[in-house]
């Protein structure tokens, strides 16, 4: 028996091979033969994907969002060329943390990057660089926000830059340099050289720019650095120093001074000594614009030497802002709240040969929606991970097809005071200069409040949102807590009122300025039952800030 | 390695040149039939060619030989002569040498054979879905099968068969719903029965309904670890030398199991591997024997040629294959590569067929040749595929998905291509392991870091697929434990 059927075994197999050569050489229909004639090609084979970042990018600063400045002329040109979203969603307000739902998919806390001291392992490995790269892509980038690439070690006490969280899938990971003015947030130009010598592979390309950041316009040359100032105006923080001997050197509008401001009021010693004017809010934002003008430029070159290289026809470029800044609509000059307008992002996507150009979608997306819609595209496999839909249905003319959430939703994930007490006040031992004396003693105990209220990153999550086009709901279930330990309130020596909820009529009141809670309780009542079933199924990782053991490595911010 | 070792591989190898084999492609095996004589005479391909597949009012005689590993049967190319009775009916019938069952352990894997569904859906995945120790301690059987669902059984017996299973208990208890739709359901409580009991059971119950038409399920756990042959061992098969570090008992094979679970791995040199195999070889022999026995009797009741048999296992076993023993706790080849054979009525000739498939096309493959339909409020439950036109010489060969949650030790979910890719993906840890079956059979060589694209492309299907039976395998959590499987290990537990 075993020999008889060893033997027929062996026919088998020598018959098998036999029948497959013959098919293989005689029939013009076989799977052999096909393959060597050319086959329908998939996107991913021989498109070449560019992702523009650029932090702190109002999208309502734009000309293509209807900014009436004209300080975009290259990202309206862009925009000319592309399918853009009107109201893209980001879902933090915090660099890293909305940038890393971009690149996976998913909600901050299903990454894992959901604070600034979060070790490699705590954060979602398959991005988007990782995935392309499983495509034969090339994989480079340009970052000059500090944030993808430097890091505090709390044990030397030195700067370092890792090779990490965000870096870890490239080939190529670029960064800025300082300038004369001490700051990495520079245009990222390394990135067209990259283009230049690498123009004949397969590649992805990030370039990431964090020149909008505050101080503003501190690494805009002249003359376009004060291009948009108010005529025959000095700086009230220069006619008000914090510290009298300082050099006079425009640095831009300095983080401090923003951080002196709240609600129209410049406060020095915890006093109110300067009450901002309209002409003090239009040079912050015209230093503001001076920056997106300046990035702008840089933009034009980018695109230029696409075309140029003749890269523009086989290209996806993705163009988007990772979120927005409060200028002054909401007391404070920075980013560090839910509102529109740090989370409502620019959101362009350039298809090769300008398909579909000029389209411009209304329909309410997010961040989470960005990497499904590039795989789309390159027809790679969505990945599981991600919880976001592709967008490429509403491309299509399908908003049936599109599976995305009718709901936005956005997490002040981590609180914007824990990042503060983290670095800028623990680890940084130079604030003197940035703070009057008084207010440098009364800091110890600030500190220790939020040490107590906070530390350890075990701080309540509840501060979320949920918006649609119509509705922004804010939920803030500590509120007293949030009051109690709100650097404004400390710097101004005021106890502003925290609301636990916030509701907003998008369509009436795009800035968010009148809570209408009280008017429309239904509204509320949908809205918070959807945001906390969203709380719900998604609790992972919302508290788990500070890296197991071992030392930190503190993101240095702001 | 030593000499043994690779007198083992050299085993395994030939079985697994089936899967190599067919998978040379789908033009090959179409090509098997266009060319008659190449695995079979002229007459015997005119033969099958005119073979019926409707057999409308036959009787079924489905038996399951728990834990048959598809390496020790002789008609998928073992070389110890130890299946003599299934190797006849193999010839005789439809000889599928790479079907891969659903799941890597009894009670998930067998209930797909009598739903047609993932045992994701028909949810028997643990047998105790609670013990956490100290604390909660409470054994939790699950007692009932979704009532949504209906069973093989109830669909026979719907369109008027008698209904009887004689099995021995255990993972196909009666208490966990495997008794719905039988009129008669044997099981011992407490035991690992053997068909040394099911059979005589079964064949009482055929002298009453011999006359009708029926459906009988024979099962008995005559080839598991938790059985012993009544009178011992003779040990026919053990190396004279062997220094008898172990006797072949239920006790040495748990401990041997839950050291592999408790460590990952178990000490074992290929002395005591091979003694294991010698154990396991004599269990099957003298299985294989008392199924001869039983056909003879059946035979005698003149029921042969009114009958459709299918012969199959649940799941395999473990012979430390990948450093552990027993089985439900990986989802390698060892433990979900099953025989499969169906012998139609008055069939004299058979074939291979060497299209991988899965057990959960076992259901609808029955239903088609009784020519019966699922019941309307069912109709969309089978998840699997008619074979019939496997039997009639067409390409069937599939993508197959698996799955264990074993004692909610670990939970695994994997998928193997018809050409030969394995992914098997780990949830609670969410790790990774890419085999290339054709190069690897031995599944040795994790191919996550090489092949990247593959192992992408391979767990989006995973958690496609799964999605689509309505399992998000991303909604829930997966936290290992390690529930008890016997009674015996879950002491000061109390059962609700």
């Amino acid at each position: 028996m075993m020999n008889r059927w060893s033997s027929c075994f062996e026919q088998m197999v020598s018959a098998a091979a036999a029948v497959f050569a013959m098919v293989m050489f005689c029939s013009p229909g076989s799977a052999g033969a096909a393959a060597a004639t050319a086959s329908p090609r998939e996107k991913h084979e021989y498109t070449n994907v560019i992702m523009i970042s650029v932090d702190i990018l109002r999208a309502d600063h734009l000309g293509a969002y209807g900014y009436k400045k004209g300080v975009s002329p290259q990202i309206d040109r862009l925009a000319g060329q592309s399918v853009l979203f009107e109201n893209s969603i980001a879902h933090s307000y915090l660099t890293p943390v909305a940038h890393m739902s971009v690149i996976t998919g998913q909600y901050p806390r299903q990454h894992g990057m959901v604070s600034f001291e979060v070790t490699r392992d705590q954060v979602a490995k398959r991005t988007l660089p990782e995935i392309l790269k499983y495509y034969g892509y090339e994989t480079a980038a340009v970052a000059s926000s500090p944030e993808f690439f430097m890091r505090y070690d709390t044990e030397s006490g030195k700067i370092v830059n890792p090779k990490d969280i965000f870096s870890r899938s490239f080939d190529f990971y670029g960064r800025t340099m300082p300038d004369e003015t001490g700051s990495t947030r520079v245009n990222p130009v390394a990135a067209l050289n990259w283009l230049k010598a690498n123009k004949d592979k397969k590649f992805f390309l990030w370039v990431e720019t964090g020149m909008l950041h505050p101080p503003y316009s501190q690494t805009v040359p002249q003359p376009y650095k004060s291009k948009f100032d108010p005529s025959d105006y000095t700086p009230f923080y220069d006619r008000f120093p914090i510290r009298l001997g300082r050099e006079n050197v425009d640095r831009g509008v300095p983080t401090e001074a923003l951080f002196h401001v709240y609600k129209g009021n410049y406060y020095l010693d915890f006093e109110p000594i300067y009450r901002l004017e309209q002409k003090d809010v239009d040079f912050i934002r015209g230093r503001y614009d001076a920056g997106v003008y300046y990035t702008d430029m840089f933009i034009g070159e980018l695109l230029n030497t696409l075309d140029s290289l003749k890269l523009s026809g086989k290209t996806l470029v993705v163009f988007h802002s990772i979120h927005g800044e409060n200028l002054g609509e909401h007391g404070y000059f920075f980013h560090h709240d839910v509102y529109d307008t740090e989370v409502k992002a620019a959101l362009m996507f350039r298809f090769p040969g300008n398909e579909k150009a000029g389209m411009r979608i209304a329909r309410q997306t997010q961040g989470i929606d960005i990497l499904p819609t590039i795989l789309d595209y390159l027809q790679i496999p969505a990945n599981h991970e991600a919880q976001g839909a592709s967008m490429m249905p509403l491309v299509n003319g399908d908003e049936a097809g599109y599976k995305g959430s009718e709901y936005a939703f956005i997490d002040r994930l981590p609180w914007w005071e824990y990042v503060l007490g983290g670095w800028h006040l623990e680890h940084q031992s130079e604030r003197e200069a940035q703070y009057t004396p008084l207010e440098t003693g009364k800091m110890k105990d600030y500190r220790t409040l939020l040490q107590e209220k906070i530390g350890g990153g075990q701080y309540p999550p509840q501060c979320i949102a949920i918006r649609t086009n119509q509705w922004k709901l804010i939920l803030r279930q500590r509120s007293k807590l949030l009051e109690e330990i709100s650097w404004w309130n400390f710097i101004s020596g005021t106890r502003f009122p925290v609301e636990m909820i916030e509701l907003f009529d998008l369509v009436r009141d795009p800035m968010e300025q009148k809570n209408v809670a009280s008017e429309y309780p239904q509204v509320v009542e949908k809205l918070k039952k959807k945001l906390l079933e969203w709380d719900e199924a998604n609790q992972k990782n919302r508290v788990q800030t500070k890296p197991a053991s071992g030392p930190a490595l503190i993101i240095p911010y702001p | 390695m030593n000499e043994k070792q690779n007198e083992q591989d050299v085993k395994l190898i030939n079985r697994r040149e089936f899967i190599k084999y067919a998978a040379v492609g789908a033009g090959a095996v179409a090509a098997t039939v266009a060319m008659p004589g190449f695995m079979m005479g002229n007459a015997e391909a005119a033969y099958l060619s005119k073979l019926p597949m409707k057999y409308k009012d036959y009787n079924v005689v489905f038996v399951s030989f728990d834990a048959l590993q598809a390496a020790h049967v002789g008609a998928l190319g073992y070389q110890r002569n130890v299946t003599p009775t299934i190797d006849a009916m193999a010839k005789k019938g439809f000889n599928f040498t790479n079907t891969i069952s659903v799941a890597s352990w009894t009670v998930p894997a067998s209930m797909t054979w009598f739903t047609g569904v993932y045992p994701s859906e028909h949810r028997l995945t643990n047998k105790f879905s609670v013990f956490n120790p100290p604390n909660n301690n409470v054994l939790s059987n699950l007692k009932k099968l979704s009532p949504e669902l209906v069973t093989l059984a109830e669909v026979l017996k719907q369109n008027g068969y008698a209904t009887g299973g004689f099995t021995g208990n255990a993972g196909v208890s009666g208490g966990f719903g495997y008794s719905q739709g039988f009129d008669e359901y044997f099981f011992e409580k407490g035991k690992f029965g053997s068909m040394g009991v099911s059979i005589p059971k079964g064949l009482e119950w055929l002298r009453k309904n011999k006359d009708k038409k029926f459906f009988m399920f024979l099962h008995g756990y005559d080839m598991h670890g938790q059985n012993e042959p009544e009178g011992g061992f003779d040990y026919r098969f053990v190396e004279k030398g062997y220094d008898k570090k172990y006797t072949g008992t239920p006790k040495e094979q748990e401990a041997l199991r839950e050291e592999g679970l408790a460590n990952g791995k178990t000490e074992l040199r290929d002395a005591d591997v091979q003694f294991w195999r010698a154990i396991y070889d004599e269990k099957i022999q003298r299985t294989d024997a008392r199924f001869k026995k039983f056909l003879e009797e059946y035979e005698q009741m003149g029921l042969m040629d009114k009958t459709i048999f299918v012969l199959t296992s649940d799941h395999g076993t473990e012979f430390h294959e990948h450093r552990r023993f027993d089985h439900g706790f990986s989802l390698y080849d060892e433990l979900i590569h099953v025989p499969l054979i169906i012998k139609l009525p008055k069939q004299k000739t058979g074939k291979v067929i060497k299209d991988q498939i899965s057990s959960i096309d076992v259901m609808p493959t029955v239903l088609d040749l009784l020519d019966v339909k699922m019941p309307e409020n069912a109709a969309k439950q089978l998840r699997g595929a008619s074979l019939v036109s496997g039997l009639k010489g067409k390409p069937v060969a599939k993508d197959v998905f698996f799955e264990t949650d074993y004692r909610q030790y670990t939970y695994k979910r994997g998928i193997q291509t018809k050409d030969g890719w394995k992914l098997i993906y780990t949830l609670e840890d969410k790790s990774r392991e890419l085999y290339n079956l054709k190069k690897d059979p031995h599944e040795t060589k994790n191919l996550v870091d090489q092949e990247p694209r593959k192992a992408y492309e391979l767990e989006q299907r995973i958690f496609a697929h799964f999605k689509a039976i309505g399992h998000d395998l991303n909604a829930k959590q997966w936290i290992p434990g390690l529930n008890p499987v016997y009674d015996s290990q879950a002491k000061g537990a109390q059962k609700k």
